[in-house]
């Protein structure tokens, strides 16, 4: 499922590289099995260059696809779904070129972005016209069971135009769902849908990914990827910042310091030990909140016992601060 | 068998969005404008006028009518649908191109020739009145709007599988190419959907019939055919290297 990535093929921003994260690999992509392989990548519209040399493969998993608006991420995911042609590089769907084989589509399942559904269909006739496109035996079943999964059964007799935007998310995802496709991409999923519809979502998508589904999904919102995300591909400005487990990338950027937060026995003692440490070049005693900057997460993590138990001090709490996602992103995306 | 029931599928959906919006009615208004001025004429003369039939069926049917209603109904069966994303739902399936322009075509040419044959034949029974002569002339101007019907649907298919602009495109066709180069340019009649629907009405027409010529001849059925199976074929390659056209 996980490629180890010794190095990325696209240099993602300074000291930080791609991180071997779930199901997400930038190296040896000419002979990977990944059901997603993106080989040395561009795409241009005249002047301008949406994506740029980017290269990663994908295994089963949930993947985020992680950038500000016009990052490039719906490019990417019409490349992926053979809808644009790569101006360089290849695009694999299951090892089978993207562009120009409309055979991919039995194995892919594809939620655009645009909300546009003909709004004379009902949600039962647009999943069922999904199923009969897709050649399915039994369409009407298949429809059925489609708009169950989302949980849609009691407005599925009503006209799409009639629809929230939420609800119009889910029967393009029933749609995509209907002939049970290996590889989901989804671009923005969650627009529009209330918090209750977003878990449903959630959960549904970790079930997908649980059963061997290569799910990869774009989204501008943090918070979304952090959750539901196994590993992360960020994309700005046409490039590959990062790629692989976000907690790992952030381990790998070395050149920016991590902060923990420390809770003890005795602060400042702990502090003053700390200070001792070579990995440590900084320690925070505020409002009864100890602050540790530290040069290298891993070292610090494997001493940090070490150096309390030597000073006599017992540990109650070491978490660190800046590791979420947003961190992550606002560091990468500033660097770029 | 399972082709068929694909194509049944996008041509019911394609004619559901074609049918149920205001077009439609724009579209009898447009070709219902002949019959109108049939009347007008018939009640200004007290009668029919058999030496007008040919004139104004070739003036108003064939050169102004037939391709704007072909020109709405072919760029809104895909264009429009292209435009505003509809259409990625079909594309993105595992079908052949063909399959998706097929039922187009049968869907938009279908509903153009139906509309362009009533007004036809009712705006030539009101003109030409019901003598056996003028009842051939119409026929035969009906037969011709059927099929160059489908011929300027199929082309405004292609432009629309081929450019965001397949109805700018198409207008200049008809009313630039059609209407001007082919009366400066001779030549550029053979490329012209007009000359071969004069040309199948030529051969189907009495042959004393003023005024009825075509560079093309009687064969006007042989052009209009290849042309429809060449654009046709045109239209599904096109749409099968077909890209999205947003920039993200």
């Amino acid at each position: 499922m996980t490629e180890p990535v010794p190095a990325p093929t696209t240099p993602a921003t300074g000291g930080t590289g791609a991180a071997s994260g779930a199901g997400v690999a930038t190296a040896g992509l000419a002979t990977s099995d990944q059901p997603i392989v993106l080989d040395a990548v561009s795409r241009w519209f005249g002047n301008v260059v949406a994506v740029n040399d980017i290269s990663f493969a994908i295994g089963s998993g949930i993947t985020g696809l992680l950038g500000p608006n016009g990052a490039g991420k719906s490019t990417l995911l019409h490349l992926l779904s053979g809808l644009l042609e790569p101006s360089a590089g290849r695009v694999l769907i299951e090892g089978r070129p993207a562009w120009r084989d409309p055979a991919i589509y039995r194995r892919i399942g594809l939620v655009p972005e645009r909300e546009a559904v003909q709004p004379f269909l009902t949600g039962r006739q647009f999943v069922e016209l999904a199923a009969r496109l897709q050649e399915l035996p039994d369409p009407e079943a298949a429809a059925r069971r489609a708009i169950a999964t989302v949980d849609l059964g009691p407005v599925a007799d009503r006209t799409v135009g009639t629809y929230s935007k939420g609800m119009r998310q889910r029967v393009k995802i029933a749609a995509a769902l209907v002939h049970e496709p290996p590889i989901l991409l989804l671009d923005e999923p969650f627009n529009g849908m209330d918090p209750r519809q977003r878990l449903h979502m959630m959960d549904l998508l970790r079930t997908m990914a649980a059963a061997g589904r290569t799910i990869l999904f774009s989204s501008h919102i943090l918070e979304e990827v952090e959750r539901l995300a196994d590993g992360i591909l960020v994309i700005h400005a046409g490039r590959l910042a990062a790629s692989g487990d976000y907690r790992e990338i952030r381990r790998l950027m070395t050149d920016r310091p991590h902060t923990f937060l420390v809770r003890s026995s005795d602060d400042r003692a702990l502090a003053a030990a700390f200070l001792a440490e070579p990995a440590v070049f900084g320690a925070e005693l505020r409002d009864e909140r100890l602050t540790i900057r530290v040069s290298e997460f891993a070292g610090f993590t494997r001493s940090v016992a070490r150096v309390a138990r030597d000073a006599g001090v017992r540990l109650f709490e070491v978490s660190p601060t800046d590791d979420s996602l947003e961190s992550v992103f606002e560091y990468l995306v500033s660097r770029r | 068998m399972s082709r068929l029931s694909v194509m049944l599928a996008i041509g019911t959906v394609t004619a559901r969005g074609l049918v149920g919006r205001r077009r439609t009615l724009l579209m009898l208004l447009v070709a219902g404008a002949p019959v109108i001025l049939g009347a007008f004429l018939r009640i200004g003369n007290a009668g029919p006028r058999p030496n007008r039939l040919e004139p104004s069926l070739e003036g108003l049917l064939v050169s102004s009518v037939m391709p704007l209603v072909a020109l709405v109904f072919g760029t809104a069966a895909l264009g429009a649908e292209l435009d505003d994303g509809t259409a990625i739902h079909i594309l993105t399936k595992p079908i052949p191109r063909w399959t998706i322009i097929l039922p187009k075509l049968v869907v938009a040419g279908g509903l153009s020739a139906g509309l362009l044959v009533v007004s036809t034949i009712l705006s030539g029974a009101l003109i030409g009145g019901l003598g056996q002569n003028e009842l051939q002339i119409t026929t035969a101007f009906a037969v011709g709007v059927a099929i160059g019907s489908f011929l300027y649907v199929s082309i405004f298919l292609a432009l629309s599988a081929a450019t965001s602009r397949g109805l700018i495109i198409g207008l200049a066709y008809a009313l630039v190419w059609e209407g001007l180069l082919a009366g400066a340019l001779p030549g550029t009649q053979l490329l012209s959907v007009r000359e071969y629907v004069r040309g199948i009405v030529s051969a189907l027409a009495p042959p004393d019939t003023p005024g009825l010529s075509s560079v093309v001849g009687s064969q006007g059925f042989l052009y209009a055919g290849v042309a429809l199976v060449v654009i046709t074929v045109l239209a599904s390659l096109r749409l099968g290297v077909y890209q999205v056209r947003s920039v993200d």
